[in-house]
């Protein structure tokens, strides 16, 4: 075979792999929760009769879902930089994928909503229920165990597009990961332990929230 | 899982071994092409002139050095951090692109003579009015990631015991020329040369060249595959014949204004 593995660069600098993991770790959790925050926002304005709200909501989903992650990450960094607005890398990555993230689940929730019948929002409402009772206590529980799924794919969809984090010279995983590399230049090496690790990563969030669904929705997912 | 990813592993492994190993130089005159990685956002060493062609020092030495394998050239437009994989998986015969040649690296990839030598250098907004390396101390410095002057200013942070948080790592030369124009950084390190090119443009009228990096001669050279010993025999004999046959002094004429310095001409001679 032709090429060497050298195998003990990697575990040298694992202190600092693994705290790139951690920020990966960390900037998509923070995405991801603040996504689906405003991903239920703009579903309930998407869904509203009131224009302004409706118009805005559908902008924000559509620049979202059909524009590349890649280009959405420079804007937030270079793009708001032309205009004096100066985000940290970190900042800037978060803030691009809530936008993205929120965007996609958008749609997501759209759907869960538009799936409980209508008739229960009139049954909760003849019991006296405000509208927020209606959504905190009928609708958004049944809705959001339906959406599951697709919500923790958005959720490994996050993680992974933090990667391009690099472009922004950001020190999550794969920032650190290229700059560790250019010291040895073993980036086969460097590449395969990171791949691994963003593998350790996606398990990781999808066995916890599949052990918090089980919490939250008795197991009936 | 440990299976299955042991599986692509060995995938991956395999594909590797089967095209064992005919000698580069042999290859390179049968495929009547050369491959050669040029790092193309750095000028003057390698850029895109006017005509959207790749144009710059390493060009043209990629245009030497095919001119006497005589075979076709076809450069490559890599990143820094595209250099290494572009080798190991067989798209570029050679990178000429201002690789620093550390014990380090040379561990993985193989190096040949000395080719050039670089300072590492400050630029800097004037108003920043910055007369020594240690006026970075509080401000807000960028690099480009995975160069050699961002190993160098992290190194020397952490000497002088600065910390990491006033710096900002940028994906290429161009997007930390970009911050820095922006005002993301306050200064960024670069290359002398790169340096000299940019202050020609309107762009960076308010900026101006600060200090070295202390005690740094970037020495830079080609590299290949490690294995491939022939294959650096020749792109040394190349480089040698490059500086006595005065390809090296035209080429410096034409991207840098003048003759190549005397001193810089002996330190390669004396492949240092």
């Amino acid at each position: 075979m032709e090429y060497e593995f050298h195998w003990n660069v990697v575990f040298q600098t694992m202190p600092e792999l693994l705290n790139g993991a951690f920020v990966t770790l960390h900037v998509s959790v923070l995405a991801m929760l603040l996504g689906i925050v405003i991903a239920i926002l703009l579903a309930i304005a998407k869904m509203n009769n009131s224009k302004p709200f409706c118009y805005v909501a559908t902008v924000w989903v559509e620049i979202a879902r059909n524009t590349p992650a890649l280009f959405q990450i420079y804007m937030a960094y270079f793009g708001l930089g032309a205009f004096g607005i100066h985000l940290s890398p970190y900042v800037a990555v978060l803030s691009a994928l809530v936008f993205i993230n929120a965007g996609y689940l958008t749609e997501t929730f759209r759907g869960g909503f538009q799936s409980i019948p209508s008739t229960q929002y009139s049954a909760s409402k003849s019991l006296g229920m405000t509208s927020i009772q209606v959504y905190r206590y009928i609708i958004l529980p049944q809705m959001l165990r339906r959406i599951y799924h697709p919500m923790t794919n958005q959720f490994v969809w996050s993680i992974l597009m933090s990667s391009l984090g690099i472009l922004v010279g950001m020190s999550e995983l794969s920032g650190t990961t290229q700059r560790l590399q250019s010291l040895s230049f073993r980036t086969l090496e460097f590449f395969i332990v990171a791949a691994v690790m963003y593998f350790v990563i996606t398990k990781l969030v999808l066995i916890s929230s599949s052990l918090l669904s089980r919490r939250l929705f008795k197991g009936e997912v | 899982m440990i299976r299955k990813l042991a599986t692509v592993v060995l995938a991956c492994v395999a594909v590797g071994s089967m095209n064992a190993s005919a000698d580069q130089l042999d290859t390179v005159i049968q495929r009547g092409t050369l491959n050669c990685g040029v790092v193309l956002d750095f000028p003057p060493m390698g850029y895109f002139n006017e005509d959207n062609e790749p144009a710059g020092f390493d060009v043209d030495y990629c245009n030497d050095l095919a001119e006497v394998l005589g075979v076709d050239v076809n450069v490559l437009n890599l990143t820094w951090g595209d250099r290494i994989p572009s080798l190991i998986a067989g798209k570029t015969d050679v990178v000429i692109g201002s690789t620093s040649d550390t014990l380090e690296r040379a561990k993985s990839v193989g190096f040949t003579y000395p080719y050039f030598v670089f300072k590492f250098q400050v630029i800097a907004g004037k108003d920043k009015n910055i007369q020594s390396f240690d006026d970075l101390k509080n401000l807000k410095v960028g690099a480009a990631l995975g160069t050699t002057y961002e190993t160098e200013y992290l190194a020397y942070a952490e000497k002088k015991g600065w910390g990491t948080d006033n710096y900002t790592a940028f994906k290429s030369e161009n997007d930390a020329y970009l911050g820095l124009y922006q005002g993301k950084v306050d200064a960024i390190i670069s290359t002398n040369t790169n340096i000299a090119t940019k202050l020609q443009s309107e762009e960076f009228a308010g900026f101006e060249a600060g200090p070295f990096v202390p005690n740094y001669d970037d020495v830079v050279g080609l590299i290949a595959k490690r294995s491939e010993t022939a294959w650096i025999n020749y792109l040394n004999l190349f480089l040698v014949r490059q500086i006595r046959d005065g390809n090296m002094n035209e080429a410096y004429n034409k991207h840098f204004g003048s003759d190549a310095p005397a001193d810089l001409i002996q330190s390669l001679r004396d492949n240092k």
